[in-house]
């Protein structure tokens, strides 16, 4: 399996160790070296492994258990939903990193003590990451220093939007070409009706703006009702995704701006639909209009 | 004078509706038929990229990322193993590493450097121009296989000469670059798009290395014999080295189908399901539209002493004219959408370029005609149960008074 | 002469509508009956009840009490399926707005009744021809009705009624949505077809095709008078 094809699916996980915490070096000191190191344990672990909070586990780094230790479960929390990952199973646990440098050290390593995968840093103004990042790698070469906002054109989510855009574009095609067709029918439909209009005398242009304004009506309580029909679509995705893969993560949101969008789209749509299939049988001659 | 010839002429005497309907019916079911080739697109293609070097086997240190995993220590004495189990025909090792080329009047390009000991037409490229890499390292001390697009933005031709250096992440480095020649030209199979990949021997990775003596490899990839199979190696290597991670292809596919494709799976089923409800919906309120705006006339005719069924068969024939008229676009426009759709997608970081999301399948053409074809009986049938249980006489009178 | 059978009875019928605003007797007890060659006109104010007899008496409706008898078949003890095949082929329907298929050709309209009870394509082709000439519109077979006058309408209508020569022809305001003068070229026709020896009911207020009939019953309120 090489190694570029992972790192596409996996490319953000460089650093995502599950180890946070402060090194708590006079907490360690007055600890009894009986009690039980504190724990904390993903609500995913605690349900595979019936662990509750209080009970005592054990943690070893090989499967034969030669460096095991015991840990006290303290709390039980749910995980940060990482969408690069939301397929995994969070079987995970945290604890603090002195504990952990003494479960893994290598007694024939020294520095296996004082080895960390990553090192988070939270700058005072986030904006200086990129220049912190280049002054650090330029201090000390051989370190990979990396801001964690991706620049967009290494962003994979981006490309995804761009993808959703396409597929919307393309819905709104079809449904565009539906909306005509029932348009050029409802306008069939009045067609002696707006024979009759005409033969009293109202002129194309009254009987276009009443069209325009039922169309308006029309496509608004359309669009409104398109809009909640996507807020009901919106629990019903995430609640299935949600249970399908044991997460929190938020698979799709339905923002007011989104919803405002499609509004703004629909709208404008409906009404030039409606207008544009009445043009056709307006611009006809009065009495083919009422010839049956 | 049969009902599809009468549901012909009502779709011809309605022509503009109909081919709105038509066209519509086409843009969805393209989508449709997209989504189809999504659910399985990326798999195959992944699947078709991992055999096409002709191994069947990985050999791995550890599960995980590649950039956090651990090099697999004593390789060449684990690829002897390994070569002389019964199941095994050949076996390769492979290290990556970044490197910068340099050569005369351009800047600096970073590539991925592959050191191998596969070559040939068991090699992870296509080669284009010159030779392969020599079976016998101490020919050559560096030779290189480089990238097409490389070869190409640089004028390098094989015989040409580069300077290349190891960067080695996580340590200070100081190595002086080495001077390489270009044997061969290629396409790189899980090249991408953004970077450029180049190969070389195993003593030339530790020429550009410094020369120290590494005996790692990151992956050692195993072309299992026919008679026995990937399954029956799979089963010899693991017992063989049980603390090694040993995939077939099968398995990493199906690794990669449950995690890397997961999102793609999922996206698939649900406009796939959304189309399909969509298609429906759209062409039975068309069709309950157009079959209201005829009540009068299916009265009469029912009045005439034209049976139920022939009516519901007409009703039926028309749903299927628009889907089915409608269907036979989707295709090529299917098409069009999909290659479309394959580029946005490929733009991520780190795809390989010659990996598909839009893949053709045969089944999913057989499954986007069967959705179809069930999508128009159920669209008709509103308007059908509509015409069977339309009362004559009043329909008549409300036409007459309306 | 051909011996006078009974082709169609309607025994004390009535016909009650359920309505929002209450139940309303469009038929109250009608009896009626049409035999061979019968020429059968009935006239009456809006309303009384002349269609909702004549949708009865051509199969396409039932009673809500009494009974229609069509030759000698008690109709509400036939299938739907069973009173389709009558309308089919023993009564023609002639309506008063004509309803001819829009997207079909004055022939293909008259052939429709004929493929639907399954007369070969020749043998289709040729009873259409006959009709079409019958009719006086030879020269529209081709034509589309959006191509055809009100009156040359009713006429294919009414050459469809015939396509399966029934024994009835059952006409519900024939010269409604037609002038005088196309009226009177229609009550024509009904004379020629009645003359030919087809049986006739026909519900109008055009006092000419009334007069044309044999037998003249007014409707009111529900309920027949002579």
């Amino acid at each position: 399996m090489t190694a570029r094809l992972v790192r596409f699916a996996f490319v953000f996980l460089v650093g995502a160790a599950t180890i946070t915490g402060v090194v708590r070096a006079a907490a360690a000191a007055t600890r009894s070296s009986a009690e039980p190191v504190p724990i904390l344990i993903s609500r995913q672990l605690s349900t595979r492994a019936h662990v509750a909070v209080g009970d005592v586990v054990t943690l070893a780094t090989d499967p034969t258990g030669t460096t095991a230790r015991t840990f006290r479960v303290a709390a039980i929390y749910e995980p940060t939903p990482d969408p690069m990952r939301f397929t995994a199973e969070r079987l995970e646990a945290r604890v603090h990193l002195h504990d952990l440098v003494e479960l893994t050290a290598d007694a024939a390593v020294p520095a296996s003590a004082d080895a960390v995968d990553t090192i988070n840093v939270r700058l005072i103004d986030p904006a200086d990451a990129g220049q912190f990042a280049s002054d650090l790698t330029a201090r000390m070469p051989g370190l990979t220093v990396r801001p964690t906002s991706r620049p967009p054109e290494g962003d994979p989510f981006a490309v995804l939007d761009r993808f959703h855009l396409a597929i919307a574009i393309v819905t709104v095609v079809g449904s565009t070409a539906f909306l005509l067709a029932l348009m050029v029918i409802r306008a069939e439909e009045r067609r002696e009706t707006i024979g009759a209009l005409r033969l009293l005398g109202i002129s194309r242009r009254s009987l276009l703006i009443e069209v325009a304004i039922e169309g308006v009506l029309i496509a608004a309580a359309g669009a409104v009702f398109g809009a909640l029909v996507a807020f009901g679509a919106e629990r019903i995705v995430n609640r299935v995704f949600q249970t399908r893969y044991d997460t929190t993560l938020v698979f799709v949101r339905v923002t007011a701006s989104i919803a405002l969008r499609s509004i703004a789209i629909a709208v404008p749509l409906g009404i030039v639909a409606g207008v544009g299939a009445s043009w056709t049988l307006l611009r006809r001659d009065i009495l083919t209009l009422v010839r049956r | 004078m049969t009902s599809a010839w009468l549901a012909w002429r009502t779709t011809t005497r309605y022509r503009a509706r109909s081919a709105l309907a038509m066209i519509g019916v086409a843009v969805i079911s393209a989508l449709l038929f997209d989504m189809l080739l999504l659910s399985h697109g990326l798999v195959d293609s992944f699947a078709d990229l991992l055999e096409h070097a002709g191994y069947d086997v990985r050999v791995l240190s550890t599960e995980g990322v590649p950039l956090l995993r651990a090099p697999i220590p004593q390789a060449a004495e684990l690829a002897v193993a390994v070569g002389q189990l019964p199941e095994v025909e050949s076996v390769a090792r492979v290290r990556f590493e970044r490197a910068v080329v340099t050569t005369q009047g351009r800047p600096d390009v970073d590539v991925a450097l592959l050191g191998t000991t596969a070559t040939g037409t068991h090699a992870a490229w296509t080669l284009l121009k010159g030779a392969e890499l020599p079976n016998d390292p101490s020919l050559e001390r560096c030779p290189l296989i480089v990238a097409q697009r490389l070869a190409t933005a640089w004028a390098l031709v094989p015989g040409s000469t580069v300077s290349i250096r190891a960067t080695l992440p996580g340590r200070q480095s100081a190595l002086p670059a080495v001077g390489c020649r270009v044997v061969g030209t290629a396409d790189f199979l899980f090249a991408s798009a953004d970077e450029y990949d180049v190969a070389t021997t195993m003593q030339g990775l530790r020429e550009v290395k410094g020369g120290a003596a590494d005996d790692e490899a990151d992956l050692v990839l195993v072309a299992s014999r026919p008679q026995a199979g990937p399954a029956a190696a799979v089963r010899a290597i693991a017992k063989l080295r049980p603390d090694l991670r040993v995939y077939s292809n099968e398995d990493v596919v199906a690794q990669f189908n449950r995690n890397g494709f997961a999102y793609f799976r999922q996206v698939s089923v649900v406009l796939s399901s959304m189309t399909v409800v969509f298609a429906f919906l759209l062409v039975g309120t068309l069709l309950t539209v157009s079959t209201n705006q005829r009540l009068g006339e299916i009265a009469a005719l029912r009045a005439l002493g034209i049976g139920r069924p022939r009516i519901a068969s007409m009703l039926l024939y028309e749903s299927a004219l628009l889907v089915g008229g409608g269907g036979v676009l989707a295709l090529p426009l299917g098409g069009m959408l999909a290659f479309g759709l394959d580029r946005i997608l490929r733009q991520m970081p780190g795809v390989p370029e010659r990996l598909h999301f839009f893949v053709f399948a045969p089944g999913a053409l057989v499954l986007h005609l069967a959705l179809l074809a069930a999508t128009a009986i159920i669209a008709a049938s509103y308007p059908i149960w509509l015409t069977a249980r339309l009362p004559i006489a009043p329909t008549l009178r409300h036409e007459v008074v309306g | 002469m051909m011996p006078r059978a009974t082709i169609v009875e309607a025994r004390g019928v009535s016909r009650v509508f359920p309505m929002s605003a209450g139940p309303v007797n469009a038929l109250r007890n009608v009896s009626l009956s049409i035999g061979t060659a019968d020429y059968v006109a009935i006239t009456g104010p809006s309303g009384c009840g002349k269609s909702t007899l004549l949708h009865l008496i051509g199969c396409v409706d039932t009673p809500t009490s009494g009974a229609i008898v069509f030759e000698n078949r008690n109709v509400a003890s036939l299938s739907e399926a069973e009173r389709s095949r009558i309308r089919l082929m023993r009564i023609g329907f002639v309506f008063q707005r004509f309803f001819l298929l829009p997207m079909l050709t004055a022939r293909e309209n008259i052939e429709l009744p004929q493929a639907e009870a399954r007369v070969a394509a020749a043998a289709r082709r040729a009873r259409c021809d006959a009709l079409l000439e019958y009719v006086g519109l030879a020269d529209r077979a081709d034509h589309l009705p959006s191509q055809l006058s009100g009156g040359e309408m009713q006429r294919v209508a009414i050459a469809r009624a015939l396509a399966n020569q029934p024994a009835l022809l059952v006409a519900d305001e024939p010269t409604g949505e037609l002038d005088e003068e196309t009226g009177a070229h229609v009550a024509d026709l009904f004379d020629r077809v009645h003359a030919d020896g087809m049986a006739i009911l026909v519900v109008t207020h055009n006092p000419v095709l009334a007069s044309r009939a044999s037998r003249r019953l007014t409707m009111k309120s529900g309920s027949l008078t002579s």
